[in-house]
């Protein structure tokens, strides 16, 4: 069926701000198609087009090449035309107006489309090929298939809601959809079963990564009811992963489903060769003399293709289990926490550890530990219900975490930038440092956490404070004061402070506040060497 | 090379043609100005003489009454028609932009120059076709001068103005169409109410409306809005007015502007329905009137300028945006 069609659902569903009329269009354009272009659909709604999710990587400045090379514009114009537009797929759609054949595409053909660009390897290859696919088809539909390849078609079109329009489209419930789509994570594959009327049989498979059970975040402990109820372990501030083994095979996922097997040679190794095939969630940790090291130290290991044997020593890494999902062919989500620490405790390889708990009941108090946990250099606590399933992609009352946020700091905005997408018009993300004597030093930069309004207010006062202009980003007089919180302090190059905040988001604009109220440099000096402690 | 009998001045008060001391929508006071159309931002103050076409004119006193104390000359000019100022010719043709719009052609010893003011080449909704003129040097505005902008046809507008009031009339809530008071609101208005939807305008739109009947294009039925007008109407209002309807019931906003052609106007205008027309040129309507000149010298005045002439001397032509000498504050006043 119709990839033009597609497009034109697209155009409507970002048109529209209700919900509801998203899913309708989308569930209507759904009940047409058969069962390969249902899943062929899906999966491009879900910005991943290719097949068994395989990763489109083609940048921004290629997918631009592309374009001069049919349009014949220069990089000048076409990159102030994308500031004006804010959106790649769009920017290259709105170019390629009066270039194209306008042939039609199908769904079939996108597909082959987008093989035929990722089959080659090389860059310029990808480049060249892709460059004939501009020339053919429909200007619209060249818009989404770009948006196909940047992976965010930016239609507000949440995969919530692609799951109820697959529903509606297959006369099923979106909660048994939902479930189903927890279980196993390609929503393409999800499709397709709720096309067979085979939702039932999906079940969680091993090399198919799971979405994780999630806490949710509590404050107090009046909160939890009775004590009995409760386990306690240490929530560490590590890379939340899935290791998944069996047949002389070994991945690791981690969140976003992504594979980061490549980084851990040393965890691999540790579930080579296991008698039975498991699943297992828990955390990468870089660790040294039973301690976890900051989680800047973690960050050198991670977007390693490779791992010099120098950094292996430097850095090892452990892998902190703490919950069994599948075991022996079978999905074990549904048996007790208990039956499932059990099961685990038996199965894991040595030189796995095991996450230690303990009863609530046995404990002084919450907050006490709390402040055990955070001695011992991990984030906070993690409280987990006796008796209680796995829920794959819940954030339900089961799990819950006690983090208390690190504290928060003034900080003072030095550079502003355009957002994106719906924000593409406002200076939405900013560069935000600390005082130190008269300098202002950077130490981070955050996207959200104020509402239009108040971006719309605060990019009017920074456009008049603005001094110079680079591309998208002002730098401005220092005088606009935020509040930020954040999960963490680590030691960055990249800021002439020496450090950036984990995690910052902004909680308020401090209109009470000038810069000299701001924190300073010797206060984040302080806080880091607080957290190393 | 010749020296050209004529010389252009691009300053913070306007722009300047030295040798006849005539000064293009001037933004101080002068002695001669030719006002190209009505919009506040060409044709304000008081100059002493001023020539526009007659339309613009009658406009321009809607806003600017006869007054006792400035002695003011208003000469009309008729399109296509020429009339000698200090040895030169200056003949109006229409700029399609809004009613009354025209370019303005100076000639002198056998040089044209040509001062485009704001235009539309394609048909717009309401105004007379634009004509393009050939001539030596264009001056010429660049509102919409990057590639990405694409407008629909006054037909397509047409059509996809009546479908959203329509069904937005349907689903029981009231269609609000946001505009400024001269010129995109008696279009909308024009469409609505021709085509049968009971239609209320803005008070700032509707005192406008008698030189557009003059001009032949229709309104009827169309009211002024009031507090007591039935939530039923379409309603074409100014920007400002949008969150007093939006608290009084129901309602549903499309923005119709050159603007709407980026789907970041979505969030910019706060807009339900993007509707990309425009009473500007788009770029590709630009191009065409640039190559249509045949000048040998280009300025661009408005808009993206720089990266408009910038993309006409990647096309071969001589061209220079003129956006900074007018923005330039010891230019004033000169």
């Amino acid at each position: 069926m119709s990839f033009d069609e597609l497009a034109l659902v697209c155009e409507r569903v970002a048109a529209t701000p209700s919900r509801n009329r998203k899913i309708s269009l989308l569930g209507e354009y759904l009940t047409k198609q058969n069962e390969t272009d249902l899943v062929r659909a899906t999966r491009f709604l879900c910005g991943q087009p290719l097949p068994g999710g395989a990763k489109m990587s083609l940048g921004h400045a290629a997918l631009r090449e592309a374009l001069i090379e049919v349009t014949g514009w220069d990089l000048e114009t076409v990159r102030l035309c994308y500031r004006e537009v804010g959106d790649t797929g769009e920017t290259i759609g709105l170019l390629l107006q009066g270039a194209t054949r306008n042939l039609p595409l199908t769904l079939q053909q996108a597909e082959e489309e987008y093989l035929g660009v990722f089959g080659r390897k090389r860059t310029a290859d990808r480049v060249a090929r892709l460059a004939e696919v501009f020339l053919r088809y429909s200007p619209l539909s060249l818009k989404y298939f770009v948006k196909g390849i940047t992976g965010n078609l930016r239609i507000g079109l949440q995969e919530r809601l692609v799951e109820e329009a697959i529903a509606a489209a297959t006369g099923h419930t979106a909660a048994a959809l939902r479930e189903a789509s927890h279980k196993a994570g390609q929503l393409g594959d999800i499709a397709r079963a709720a096309y067979r009327r085979e939702l039932h049989l999906v079940e969680a498979k091993i090399f198919h990564p799971m979405e994780f059970m999630l806490a949710k975040p509590i404050e107090q402990a009046p909160e939890l009811g009775d004590a009995a109820d409760w386990w306690v372990e240490d929530k560490y501030d590590g890379i939340r992963s899935q290791v998944h083994a069996g047949d002389g095979q070994v991945k690791i996922y981690s969140r976003g489903m992504e594979e980061v097997t490549a980084a851990f040679p040393e965890i691999v190794t540790i579930f080579a060769g296991l008698p039975v095939p498991i699943a297992i969630d828990g955390e990468l940790l870089a660790w040294r003399d039973g301690k976890a090291l900051n989680f800047t130290v973690l960050q050198q290991r991670l977007q390693r293709k490779t791992v010099p044997a120098e950094l292996l020593t430097e850095v090892p890494i452990i892998f902190m289990a703490y919950d069994l999902l599948h075991l022996a062919g079978q999905s074990t989500a549904g048996l007790t926490l208990e039956e499932r620490l059990h099961l685990l405790a038996q199965h894991l390889p040595d030189g796995a550890r095991l996450s230690a708990r303990r009863p609530l009941a046995e404990l002084p108090s919450l907050e006490e530990e709390f402040n055990a946990a955070r001695k011992r250099g991990n984030e906070g606590l993690l409280l987990k219900r006796r008796g209680t399933i796995y829920e794959p992609g819940k954030r339900g009352n089961y799990w819950l975490k006690v983090k208390k946020a690190f504290g928060t700091l003034d900080v003072v905005v030095t550079a502003a930038e355009q957002g994106h997408g719906r924000r593409a018009t406002m200076l939405s993300d900013y560069t935000f440092a600390v005082r130190d004597g008269d300098r202002f030093l950077n130490v981070g930069k955050a996207y959200s956490g104020l509402t239009d309004d108040e971006i719309r207010e605060l990019t009017r006062v920074l456009r008049g404070l603005t001094q110079e202009k680079y591309g998208r980003v002002m730098l401005v007089r220092p005088e606009v004061v935020l509040e930020v919180a954040f999960d963490g302090i680590q030691k960055s190059p990249r800021h002439k402070s020496g450090f950036a905040l984990r995690f910052p988001r902004i909680l308020r604009w401090r209109q009470d506040k000038s810069p000299a109220d701001a924190d300073t440099l010797a206060a984040v000096q302080a806080l880091y060497t607080a957290t190393l402690g | 090379m010749k020296v050209p009998p004529l010389t252009v001045r691009f300053t913070a008060a306007g722009i300047h043609i030295l040798e006849i001391d005539l000064w293009l929508d001037p933004r101080q006071p002068v002695a001669h100005a030719w006002f190209s159309h009505a919009h506040a931002d060409h044709a304000s103050g008081r100059p002493q003489q001023v020539w526009a076409t007659s339309r613009t004119l009658e406009l321009y006193r809607i806003r600017w009454p006869i007054t006792t104390s400035v002695d003011q000359k208003l000469i009309p000019l008729a399109f296509g028609i020429p009339i000698e100022w200090n040895g030169a010719k200056l003949t109006a043709w229409p700029a399609g932009h809004i009613i009354g719009a025209a370019q303005l052609c100076v000639e002198k010893d056998g040089y044209r120059l040509v001062y485009t003011g704001d235009l539309k080449l394609n048909q717009p909704i309401c105004g007379v076709k634009t004509i393009s003129i050939e001539c030596d040097r264009l001056i010429i505005e660049s509102t919409f001068g990057l590639p990405i902008y694409h407008f629909l046809s006054h037909t397509e507008a047409r059509h996809r103005i009546l479908s959203f009031a329509q069904e937005t009339l349907a689903e029981g809530a009231t269609p609000v169409f946001l505009g400024y008071p001269l010129g995109r609101g008696q279009e909308i208005a024009h469409v609505l109410a021709t085509a049968g939807i009971p239609t209320s305008v803005h008070g700032a739109m509707h005192k406008f409306l008698p030189a557009y009947e003059a001009e032949g294009y229709s309104f009827p039925g169309v009211e002024p809005y009031s507090a007591q007008t039935d939530p039923s109407r379409a309603l074409v209002v100014v920007p400002g007015m949008r969150d007093y309807l939006e608290a009084r019931g129901e309602v549903r906003v499309a923005y119709v502007s050159g603007w709407a052609a980026l789907a970041n106007a979505r969030t910019r205008a706060n807009a339900h329905e993007l509707i990309p027309y425009s009473d500007h040129a788009s770029f590709t309507e630009l191009l065409d009137l640039v190559a249509a000149s045949g000048a040998s010298q280009i300025d661009i005045v408005h808009g993206y300028a720089e990266p408009f002439a910038h993309i006409l001397r990647g096309r071969g032509y001589h061209a220079q945006a003129a956006t900074a000498q007018m923005s330039r504050e010891e230019d004033a006043g000169a």
